[in-house]
């Protein structure tokens, strides 16, 4: 069966290794680069952009030279979906397509077995390439994490357990698709179309509601925030900010309206905007997820697609299994 | 016969899609050792009745006995037993021949190479090309090959060769019929053409709208089947319920009749039936259930 895995499927392995291969050396080449601008490691420099000098220009540096990278990497929380879709797609669709499935059921190995091997070397082979993957990837962001944290979009989907939750989301779906649909193109894009339809919703609405947000509120400071330099603020950098503005004494949350007509009021009074929020007792607030839940959110979301991925193996194995395919 | 002698066994086998019914009532028992021929014409439910027997599909009703087991429960042992060919002779088309027969080879509990490519040499097969580059004929050869090597007690072929020509038609037919000759094999094999199954086959199984027509020894059916042709008359004859089929011309009455024993009444003359008139006038029976008539294993 391995032998025979690894000639049918060989085509997929070969290309997708050869692509995370070179992102994995082109990220290597550039990623080297960005961590010399860091001397002590990327790490010391956390949370210091405002404050210490080196680490300031070497942020700075990091994003004039390698900014550009960084928001060309958004885009890659696709390539585990690539990798997932492509070898979960031809599995049973392109059998299917061909008659095969009647030359390959109609051996001595029982076709459960088959399905059992298939499912487990090619989700093994999406589980290492995306592994790989988003080892270069999270090395590379480090000089990056040092500056945003990892709660960011083009952090948290790139990091972590998560990419890899989303090479078997797409696995699952595209095994699915093809043996519904016997096709193994249209399954490819079932699965694509279902990851971006999936992540969506999760990341803006199901991501921020993992767990309880911490809430902050103080009084607007009369020197303004901006002149805060040398106090750690809380919610730091690294810190998952989902909503923040202005309260008024009582705590009650203004909107922008009601703060332009503050700010409007300022403006005609000649005074510092400061001074008169600060008179008013207007409060700053922050609704945020603090950064040590990086891992706990992980964990949430890579479970989440992993169990959906799960269930529709299950309904494959299950029809294979009833002989329905 | 106990229970091994059957190559195939099914008792009240019907499957179901979701358009509706493909197969009904389908009881068959079919010896083991020679050639048997399943006949009907397209969407009679042959390939379901064939995926059935080697248990690609599951019977929505009744049981299917293959070699005296029952195939549902497809363990190595029970599918090493039997080889299929399906309809166009599936290959993987970007493997080498080689790889064909590493394949079969690494997917089977036995698995004759030696055989496997002695019969493709002889055929000038060359291993090295790819599978999807042969012609269709050579493809069925390098798939046949790839069955027979497997050592099946029982080989079932999906029209075989309905999608080749003439020349390749033969020689597939002279390959098959030199490994039945071989011996050890039954061969169950279908095909919506009737014609040189006379030549080739034992038994026959007639399949029609999802039913069971006709089977039995093809001998016997002919033995037990007449022409009888006489002057024109449009009263009932089939007293007996022995007529198959009646045609009337302007002057004569032909009757397709089964019981051989029943005399020509005066005037009537009795003539042997071909087996492709015999198998034609089965066909244009309008479909009742449990119609099908028996012959050959019983006998």
């Amino acid at each position: 069966m391995t032998w025979l895995i690894w000639r049918q499927h060989r085509t997929e392995v070969c290309v997708l290794g050869l692509l995370v291969g070179m992102f994995g050396i082109a990220l290597l080449v550039l990623g080297t680069q960005a961590h010399d601008l860091f001397p002590g490691g990327p790490a010391r420099c956390a949370g210091e952009a405002g404050i210490n000098e080196a680490c300031a220009a070497s942020f700075r540096r990091l994003d004039e030279e390698h900014g550009y990278v960084e928001n060309l990497l958004a885009g890659f929380y696709l390539v585990p979906v690539v990798i997932g879709a492509f070898l979960g797609a031809p599995l049973l669709a392109r059998e299917l397509e061909d008659g095969t499935w009647q030359l390959a059921w109609t051996q001595a190995v029982p076709r459960m077995r088959w399905l059992a091997a298939k499912l487990a070397v090619l989700a093994g082979v999406a589980v290492t390439l995306t592994g790989m993957f988003t080892a270069v990837l999270t090395w590379f962001r480090q000089p990056f994490d040092a500056w945003e944290g990892r709660f960011q979009y083009d952090a948290f989907d790139l990091e972590g357990l998560v990419p890899v939750a989303y090479a078997l989301f797409a696995f699952g779906v595209a095994t699915a698709a093809g043996a519904i649909l016997r096709r193994s193109l249209p399954a490819f894009g079932v699965a694509f179309g279902a990851f971006l339809a999936a992540r969506m919703p999760v990341a803006l609405l199901a991501r921020p509601a993992y767990a309880t947000p911490l809430t902050t509120m103080e009084p607007v400071p009369v020197g303004g925030s901006k002149d805060q330099a040398g106090h750690r603020s809380v919610p730091s950098f690294a810190d998952w900010m989902i909503e923040h503005g202005y309260a008024d004494a009582t705590g009650r949350r203004l909107s922008w309206t009601e703060y332009y007509e503050l700010e409007g009021a300022a403006n005609r009074a000649g005074t510092n905007l400061n001074q008169f929020l600060h008179a008013r007792g207007i409060q700053q607030f922050g609704v945020y997820h603090p950064a040590d839940r990086f891992w706990t959110f992980q964990l949430i979301e890579a479970a989440l697609f992993i169990a959906v991925a799960a269930v529709l193996i299950g309904v494959v194995v299950w029809r294979v299994r009833r002989r329905m395919i | 016969m106990t229970a091994t002698e059957f190559a195939l066994r099914t008792d009240g086998v019907g499957k179901r899609y979701r358009r509706g019914w493909a197969l009904r009532d389908c009881t068959l028992a079919l010896p083991a050792g020679g050639v048997i021929a399943l006949v009907g014409p397209n969407g009679a439910g042959k390939t379901t009745l064939l995926r059935l027997v080697v248990g690609l599909l599951a019977p929505s009703t009744g049981t299917v006995e293959v070699l005296g087991h029952d195939v549902t429960a497809s363990t190595p042992q029970t599918l090493s037993r039997v080889g299929f060919l399906a309809q166009d002779h599936p290959l993987y088309k970007r493997f080498t021949v080689a790889e064909m027969l590493r394949f079969g080879r690494a997917c089977n509990l036995r698995f004759d190479q030696g055989l496997a490519e002695r019969r493709l040499a002889k055929l000038g097969i060359p291993l090295d090309r790819k599978v999807g580059t042969l012609s269709g004929g050579q493809q069925a050869q390098v798939a046949l090959a790839l069955a027979l090597a497997k050592r099946p007690h029982l080989l079932v072929l999906d029209e075989p060769v309905a999608s080749l020509d003439p020349l390749a038609r033969h020689e597939f037919l002279q390959v098959l019929m030199g490994a039945v000759a071989e011996g050890g094999v039954t061969v169950l094999f279908s095909s919506h053409v009737v014609h040189e199954l006379e030549r080739v086959c034992d038994h026959l199984v007639v399949l029609n709208h999802g039913r069971v027509t006709l089977t039995g020894d093809i001998d016997t059916l002919l033995a037990e089947h007449r022409l009888l042709v006489g002057p024109r008359t449009a009263t009932d004859l089939d007293r007996a319920g022995a007529v198959v089929e009646a045609v009337h011309s302007d002057r004569h009455t032909t009757l397709l009749v089964r019981d051989g024993a029943i005399p020509a009444a005066p005037g009537w003359q009795a003539q042997p039936v071909a087996l492709e008139d015999l198998v034609l006038a089965y066909l244009r029976r309008p479909s009742e259930p449990s119609a099908a008539v028996t012959s050959g294993v019983a006998a």
